[in-house]
């Protein structure tokens, strides 16, 4: 693959109210199974106990408010970052030039499109370009580590990074967190807003992980772990994973 | 049922945003829900209004670079997406949809417009704002919903307003403070992630 022919869509227009099929959204919205969603507080992550609310979450039914969702949400956030390894010409971020890409679907398996995929990470030396990481590891002048694409009529994104590094986590008992990748999905539902990370297929530092290992459900962690695939896919220059990621919702009217 | 409904893939497990979700996502407009982008112009419809507030942890200790996400109904409370029967009588010009991210007291601020009421299958929705707050030490992002005082009867019926213990409720009220800002009304609703049942704002799942 070209390091330039990377999925884009048509520039995309707003959405006009006739255009808004049923269909185009997720309608169902299924209770998640058990093991998915993190069992809190974390040991190990101090900030757990003392942010995670105390007090039992209210189950609200699924009226229009939360089904609903901004559709059109790229005219508010720009979607046209996804080369981090290259952030002008010959500038290259130090590390393994890693291509990520893969496919945002629902629980029905369809591709959601025009979903806003944002993606971001430490640099390889395990840091983040953030005011508020102050480990002493070097910054890269050639990587701040963040991108946001939309999905194509696929459900596919794509980015051209660099693997992230691991770091430790600075607690009393420091832990590792394994080298990792941060991703936000904006859907076409509330209820489908998904904010994850992914993880690294065969690094051993997964099994130590107080976050991935918040999730109990082994299958449902092992779907956080990408795929590795031949470098020749995207170009011999760049290591190739891909990850699919599946947003909640279905749909009550079968794709015509 | 159809068959689509048969054989679901496992939705993907949440994980905590965490402390380092990056600045350079944020450009300005973002906490604006009045307008479709930073360029656009306003909405002409409705009251535009301004709504600020602390989020705070157990302690009460201000949370650092939280971000919130706001949703809401346009003024005529329509939202322009199929979910919703009447989306041709939506706003085109505006979105309901902003993120902003606190400061180091905790307070963040939104623009936005005073969202109108609806009739849902699943009851009368009062005027509400929902609101996702994400940051370091939430696994999964922490939802509530912001109503306005002015519409007592109404949140009294709230589907969802009605689900909260009634000792705890008061918690999901904005408070219209007494002096305009740019002469508009402001709003105040703090957020307290973690506290005694009376301290703690009360948060939904889905």
């Amino acid at each position: 693959m070209d390091l330039l022919t990377q999925p884009t869509l048509p520039k995309p227009g707003l959405l006009k109210p006739g255009q808004l099929k049923p269909g185009l959204a997720p309608d169902v919205f299924p209770p998640l199974a058990e093991g998915i969603e993190p069992a809190v507080p974390v040991p190990g992550y101090p900030n757990t106990w003392t942010h995670t609310p105390a007090q039992p979450l209210l189950r609200r039914p699924a009226t229009r408010t939360e089904v609903a969702g901004p559709l059109d949400l790229w005219r508010k956030l720009p979607c046209d970052e996804s080369n981090l390894a290259m952030p002008a010409p010959g500038r290259v971020a130090q590390g393994q030039l890693m291509h990520m890409s893969g496919r945002i679907l629902d629980e029905d398996g369809r591709p959601v499109r025009g979903a806003v995929v944002e993606l971001w990470q430490a640099n390889a030396a395990g840091r983040y370009f953030h005011p508020i990481d102050q480990r002493a590891a070097p910054l890269d002048p050639n990587f701040v580590g963040n991108g946001r694409v939309r999905t194509d009529e696929e459900g596919r994104y794509a980015f051209f990074t660099i693997k992230p590094g691991a770091y430790p986590v600075p607690v009393k008992d420091t832990w590792w967190r394994p080298p990792h990748v941060h991703f936000s999905i904006l859907g076409p539902s509330s209820l489908s807003r998904l904010v994850t990370q992914m993880y690294f297929p065969g690094d051993p530092m997964n099994e130590w992980d107080r976050i991935l290992h918040s999730i109990h459900d082994p299958a449902a962690r092992a779907r956080l772990i990408a795929r590795q695939t031949h470098p020749a896919e995207v170009g011999d220059g760049w290591l190739a994973f891909t990850h699919d990621i599946v947003l909640r919702g279905r749909h009550a009217t079968p794709e015509a | 049922m159809p068959d689509s409904l048969t054989a679901p893939l496992p939705p993907s497990s949440q994980h905590t945003i965490g402390p380092f979700f990056p600045r350079t996502f944020f450009s300005a407009g973002d906490n604006d829900l009045t307008r479709l982008s930073a360029t656009a112009a306003p909405s002409q419809r409705g009251e535009t209004i301004l709504l600020h507030g602390r989020v705070t942890r157990e302690g009460g200790e201000p949370c650092v670079n939280s971000i919130l996400e706001a949703w809401q109904a346009d003024a005529g409370g329509h939202f322009r997406h199929p979910a919703d029967p009447d989306h041709a009588l939506a706003d085109p010009d505006f979105l309901g949809w902003g993120r902003a991210w606190t400061d180091e007291d905790g307070w963040y601020s939104f623009r936005t417009l005073l969202p109108g009421g609806y009739a849902d299958p699943a009851g009368p929705r009062a005027p509400h704002i929902n609101l996702a707050v994400m940051g370091a030490g939430l696994m999964r992002r922490a939802q509530t919903v912001l109503f306005f005082p002015a519409f007592a009867p109404a949140n009294a019926a709230d589907p969802v307003m009605t689900l909260v213990p009634p000792g705890r409720r008061a918690h999901l009220l904005a408070l219209e403070e007494a002096e305009k800002v740019e002469g508009l009304r402001r709003f105040r609703f703090d957020i307290r992630l973690r506290g005694t049942p009376e301290e703690e704002t009360p948060f939904f799942d889905d």
